[in-house]
């Protein structure tokens, strides 16, 4: 239930955070954007002449500003669906990342928005193609270290848009500080019962490899993989239970006081301060984790130009600043300054209003797995042990 | 026609039933229903477990048993153990729920009267809302701060904020939550044999001598045991692929087998060796049918006519 979760927890976030609407903020400038290949424009048809129906692989929480599904008030969108309407946008929701490689090879989409460690999967499926960044005028804004995870073979296969940490998230009034130091904590037989880990098998691995202190956390070798795996085993008992979604699971078990630890993205530090708990969001010394999302372009789409019109209207300036302040995840534009956002304290806290802060040494960013596979059965068989 | 059709038509071939004007066509659509939605799915997953379909990319297809090796016994394999631990569960369930359910079907049967179908009703009433929900329901009755533990801190028996911790997210949790989804469903062919149990039976006993007791041991249940063992197959059946009240109040221990399946299937892209555990628990089901499957095609109503 990879992605799906946080940003259905978004809502409630976005709910008791006031849902803030920013106001616009003036455009970016720059053009420090990796030069990328770009497929020339005269193989596909002008913009008129498109269908301008736009199949939409997207998670919960994420549709456009002005669609009947953007429950949140969220302004990304906005500019296309001014401009387009809505009629033609149909999204089909994303349950987990395995999940929406499977759905996007059964069906052809025209926009898909994964996270940056499945982009491998869709370009060496040959269900993505890459953009033509000439196309996207605020693509020069986007952090460049950023983008440049999104270039395959040379091309631009994937925008990235929305990033954001994942750590420990726990209770100060029942983890003694000095317990408090890493990912250790998972493992503290002290808290037993009181830990609950994310149901999700490359996130647990990456876990397990910084915890063992092994090389790569996503490029591990078959005796790594087999090392994490006994260290999960070994953790397992000590989980009340692994959690499935952030928002319906995890959030109110801590609440209700069922679990005092859990691996958590930032949105959950933020709730459960905001319900009076006395919670922290870990900086382990081993470093948080990173995630990255971002669009691609579906391989077979008839609406080329309105994919790019799209994807332009989440990640200009103004909607990147709005990203921020209503789901408190860090956006790729680089013109974001820590003073747009509202929750000063916050944005210093997570860094969200820093562009740089993924390349922070602090932070391990999540990518590709080459042998996910070996690692999912070994998932398979620790929630199974 | 053969001859066998001509002495029983009913017992006519099924070519012989496709193939009569005006009779035979009628099943057509069942037919092509069942191929498309359940034959074909069930080969499709048939040739995953083989490995001669592939969820993934660039992994060649050819016929193999590898996955099946390493599932079935002899050898250690987790699914395999968790394929036991759920089947215990799932008899366990399946027991105390017949159990349970006997006294429901049997009170709505004599003694409710012209009440029972206003009661049988208010039986199912909580069932017209989502399993999911009823599920999640429980877990606010449940967990730390729920209904129980806040009983309990009320009346003093536990310090505030120290709940009971195996309430939830535990065997306990999964048992009860599907207990309490099949009871009133396991009551129903319960109550149905009941319903139209032969009374005049009972008062022959009473008749004879017998005591109220003793005319329940020896002459309502074994007449009621039709009723009983479909009931027992209504929860075992569906049971033994649950995944939602595990994955919802269970703790790491207490995933089911279904939770494997569904999790292979959602979570990985390894349909290969979900297929296998996919074919077994058809497998499984499959004989349970066929051990049980003259109590579920029963008329139940027999009974009477049998007595």
């Amino acid at each position: 239930m990879e992605r799906m979760d946080r940003r259905k927890f978004l809502g409630g976030a976005a709910v008791f955070g006031g849902g803030a609407l920013l106001s616009a903020c003036g455009g970016g400038a720059g053009s420090q954007g990796q030069p990328s290949a770009t497929p020339t424009q005269e193989t596909h048809p002008p913009i008129d002449q498109e269908p301008g129906t736009l199949n939409i692989l997207e998670w919960p929480g994420y549709e456009a500003g002005g669609t009947k599904a953007q429950t949140y008030g969220m302004l990304a969108g906005t500019d296309y669906t001014k401009e387009f309407g809505t009629k033609g946008i149909k999204y089909t929701y994303i349950v987990n990342d395995t999940s929406a490689v499977n759905k996007a090879r059964q069906n052809d989409f025209d926009v898909l928005h994964p996270c940056i460690e499945n982009v491998q999967d869709y370009v060496n499926g040959g269900l993505v193609q890459p953009w033509d960044t000439s196309l996207l005028s605020s693509f020069g804004n986007l952090n460049p270290a950023l983008t440049q995870r999104g270039v395959v073979n040379g091309q631009q296969y994937f925008v990235p848009w929305d990033w954001g940490y994942a750590s420990i998230l726990y209770r100060t009034d029942k983890v003694a500080p000095e317990d408090a130091t890493g990912w250790e904590l998972f493992w503290n037989e002290k808290y037993k019962g009181r830990i609950s880990m994310w149901d999700g098998a490359q996130s647990n691995f990456e876990v397990a490899a910084l915890y063992l202190g092994l090389p790569e956390m996503d490029n591990q070798t078959s005796d790594q993989v087999q090392q994490s795996k006994d260290a999960l085993i070994e953790q397992k008992p000590l989980n009340k239970f692994y959690w499935q979604s952030t928002y319906s699971d995890m959030q109110p078990a801590f609440k209700a006081g069922d679990i005092w630890i859990a691996y958590s993205w930032q949105d959950g530090y933020v709730n459960m301060k905001a319900e009076g708990l006395a919670v922290e969001f870990m900086q382990p010394s081993q470093g948080k984790l990173g995630w990255v999302c971002g669009f691609m372009l579906g391989a077979n789409t008839e609406n080329y130009h309105h994919a790019h019109k799209y994807v332009e209207s989440f990640i200009n300036h103004k909607a990147c600043i709005d990203l921020t302040n209503l789901f408190y995840y860090g956006s790729s534009d680089m013109t974001v300054q820590p003073s747009d956002v509202e929750n000063k304290a916050l944005a210093k806290k997570l860094n969200i209003g820093d562009p740089e802060a993924l390349n922070s040494s602090d932070v391990n960013i999540q990518s590709w797995m080459p042998n996910e596979d070996e690692v999912a059965l070994a998932w398979e068989e620790v929630s199974a042990a | 026609m053969s001859v066998a059709s001509s002495a029983s038509p009913q017992r006519a071939s099924l070519f012989e039933r496709l193939t009569t004007p005006g009779r035979g066509w009628l099943t057509l659509p069942a037919i092509f229903f069942l191929l498309a939605v359940f034959i074909f799915p069930l080969v499709l997953i048939g040739l995953y477990s083989v490995n001669l379909l592939s969820n993934r990319f660039g992994v060649p297809t050819n016929f193999s048993l590898t996955n099946w090796d390493d599932f079935l016994p002899p050898g250690d394999n987790v699914f395999w153990d968790r394929f036991k631990s759920s089947m215990i569960i799932t008899l366990l369930v399946s027991v105390l729920a017949v159990v349970a359910a006997y006294p429901v079907a049997y009170f709505l049967a004599f003694v409710a009267r012209r009440r029972r179908y206003t009661l049988l009703l208010l039986i199912l009433a909580p069932f017209f809302t989502s399993y999911l929900l009823r599920v999640i329901a429980w877990k606010v009755i449940l967990s730390n701060n729920g209904v129980i533990n806040s009983i309990l801190w009320q009346l003093g028996v536990r310090e505030h904020g120290d709940g009971v911790t195996w309430l939830i997210y535990s065997w306990f949790a999964v048992g009860l939550v599907l207990f309490y989804s099949w009871v009133p469903f396991v009551a129903l062919p319960i109550y149905v044999v009941l319903e139209n149990l032969d009374t005049r039976l009972l008062e022959a006993a009473q008749d004879l001598g017998a005591g109220r007791l003793r005319t329940f041991v020896r002459v309502t249940l074994p007449l009621s045991l039709p009723g009983v063992i479909a009931a027992f197959v209504f929860v075992l059946i569906p049971t033994t692929g649950e995944f939602i009240a595990p994955l919802l109040v269970g703790g790491p221990d207490s995933s089911m087998f279904g939770n494997a399946i569904q999790s292979f299937f959602q979570e990985t892209p390894n349909w290969n060796y979900g297929a296998v555990l996919a074919m077994w628990l058809i497998a499984v089901v499959l004989v349970l049918v066929l051990l049980f499957g003259r109590f579920l095609s029963t008329d139940l109503r027999e009974s009477k006519a049998t007595t």
